[in-house]
């Protein structure tokens, strides 16, 4: 039925082309923000709530400060969250996962059932809980998230390790007598490679939603102004929908975090289609 | 079955024990700071501290905190609200219908809607309302649901006026009869709910069109063509029937997505449900609130897991010897 084979679908590579321009573009304007933004983002540069203008293109929030300028500078926070957070919880759910994976026995049923446990608990209310409890800065935001979100990551990977191990090459390795590190690292490390880079940009993506979103809840760091703490501040406004207003504090900040997560999603879709060229058609 | 059942009860007791761990192991020590009049959010109402110190119990041997926090949770003790003097679980069950309203609600649209729009794209897949259809549910599932429902309250609360702006009800309405009552609560229901589903759904459209091109090239769909069935039965009869049973194996997995969906949209829309208690305990540390709340949600999604898992044992007979 499906005789039309294709080795990779064309659109999958579009996706990942365009995300990758995208992320670039947002890694771009991060590392350039002092140059690109016209003020400081934290200094009172003008009057409360000006319209947008020639001095200030986007206009001013409400105590004065460039919106503009924060835009430019709320990039950095959120590709600080994801570059963190990514890594954290990949480093995690790697780790879990190859042990398990590789051990097996009873490590491996006992990893696996906390992994199962922490799946089907509502992790949000569980993340707010513990921010909460944690506070706010940008660290406890990070450690949190990769707390909460490794076991999606440690199953993927424990599932593609004991494949790998099964493996004549890696069974000679054993009968060789090399150790369960060496192997790990040696044999096993290069094949779940391309995997681990997809989980990832996954990673960094929910890390870049789960910022705002506790940003939004007012329990971002007061002092790193994210694009959701921009939205929160915009909100605070009292009747902000009822005025233009929302369209030059709003709009900008909301588009931003949904490029820089759509350009996530689209190197992961587009990273995933690579690594499993017979998926297709999906 | 049973084996299922002992397995959330187990999940259940690790909620209970992880929600009366974590305030006292971590770091900074939250709830002795509430009782400590140096601290920053020591309480000064002399009653609330009272019933805080009564409800945790810090100076007595941690096993008996354990014991007397699991015979409250059990018996619905689940402490007083800092902020406003209230036992917990009262808060709660004032707060839970409306989530359950706002959640049913849009799960249900949702999964129709996903179903149906799943099955027309995968059934013509490749075709240009396919794309179209595909492109926008991943960028609207990928759009922060705050985002999408505050440019949705922008066209219809604030531009069309034809939704009000905020609430569950109309404040101070008395309702002549029921109808009235389902009225208004339907109008303030719409807005959220509609934001709900569209962030639910696309997760819920990608999965069915995808298990529907899946099975559009298995063999029987080629026999079943051969025999020259009706497009509108192979089409609902024979293909949708077998993208189904992914589709309802995954409706478990989306209750905890629903439920960080309404978290938002509860704040935004001031709808008084968990999310909203969730928020306002969030922004007074309300710890015993946020426990409380944290507890409830778990207990919801582990339940819905449970039903979830029983109805695919009903539609999947191979599963039921797992």
């Amino acid at each position: 039925m499906r005789s039309q084979r294709q080795p990779q679908p064309k659109h999958k590579r579009g996706a990942l082309v365009f995300g990758l321009t995208l992320l670039a573009s947002v890694i771009l304007v991060a590392f350039a923000a002092p140059l690109l933004a016209p003020y400081d983002p934290h200094a009172f540069v003008g009057r409360p709530l000006e319209r947008p203008s020639p001095t200030h293109r986007l206009g001013t929030n409400d105590v004065g400060q460039d919106i503009l300028s924060e835009l430019i500078h709320g990039a950095r926070i959120s590709l600080i969250v994801a570059l963190g957070a990514s890594v954290g919880t990949v480093a995690l759910g790697t780790l879990v996962g190859a042990v398990a994976g590789y051990v097996g026995g009873w490590l491996d049923s006992l990893l696996m059932r906390g992994v199962d446990v922490m799946l089907i608990l509502p992790r949000l209310p569980l993340l707010i809980l513990l921010a909460a409890f944690l506070g706010t800065g940008l660290g406890q935001t990070v450690t949190v998230i990769a707390l909460l979100f490794w076991p999606t990551t440690a199953r993927i990977i424990r599932a593609q390790v004991q494949m790998v191990r099964r493996r004549g090459y890696v069974q000679m390795a054993r009968g060789f007598g090399g150790g369960a590190f060496h192997i790990l690292i040696r044999h096993i490390l290069p094949e779940i490679g391309p995997l681990i880079a997809s989980q990832l940009v996954m990673a960094a993506g929910r890390a870049v939603v789960l910022e705002a979103g506790l940003a939004f809840l007012g329990l971002g760091n007061p002092a790193a102004k994210s694009w959701g703490l921009m939205i929160r501040f915009a909100l605070n406004l009292p009747g902000l929908l009822l005025t233009e207003r929302w369209l030059w504090w709003l709009l900008p900040p909301g588009i931003c975090i949904t490029l820089l997560i759509l350009a996530l999603a689209y190197v992961g879709i587009g990273l995933e289609a690579s690594l499993q060229p017979r998926l297709e058609g999906v | 079955m049973v084996r299922r059942l002992i397995g959330y009860l187990l999940t259940l007791w690790i909620v209970l024990t992880a929600n009366f761990l974590l305030p006292r192991w971590l770091p900074g020590d939250p709830l002795s700071a509430l009782l400590d009049p140096t601290s920053a959010s020591y309480v000064y109402d002399a009653e609330v501290r009272a019933a805080l110190a009564a409800y945790y119990g810090l100076d007595r041997p941690l096993l008996a905190q354990y014991g007397h926090y699991l015979s409250g949770a059990l018996t619905g003790d689940l402490g007083r609200s800092i902020r406003l003097n209230r036992p917990v679980s009262g808060l709660i069950g004032a707060h839970l219908p409306w989530t359950l309203l706002l959640t049913l609600t849009a799960l249900s649209l949702a999964a129709v809607l996903g179903l149906l729009g799943g099955a027309l794209a995968g059934w013509r897949r490749g075709s240009s309302a396919d794309k179209v259809l595909v492109t926008l549910s991943v960028v609207i599932s990928n759009a922060p649901v705050y985002f999408v429902g505050t440019l949705l309250l922008i066209v219809f609360g604030a531009r069309l006026r034809w939704l009000p702006l905020a609430g569950g009800r109309t404040p101070f309405a008395t309702y002549p009869s029921l109808l009235d009552a389902a009225r208004d609560i339907g109008r303030h229901l719409v807005l959220p709910a509609l934001t709900l589903t569209l962030a639910t759904m696309g997760s819920q459209f990608l999965l069915v069109r995808n298990s529907m091109v899946t099975v559009l090239g298995e063999d029987f769909m080629l026999v079943a063509r051969a025999k020259g069935l009706s497009s509108g039965r192979l089409k609902w009869v024979h293909a949708l029937r077998n993208a189904l049973l992914p589709f309802v194996a995954h409706l478990a997995a989306h209750a905890g997505l629903v439920i960080t969906g309404a978290v938002f949209i509860e704040t935004l829309f001031n709808y008084p449900g968990m999310g909203r208690l969730i928020f306002e305990a969030v922004g007074a540390r309300d710890y015993p609130v946020l426990q409380g709340a944290f507890l409830a949600v778990s207990t919801v999604v582990l339940g819905a897991n449970l039903l979830a898992d029983w109805v695919n044992q009903r539609l999947d007979p191979r599963l039921r010897h797992v």
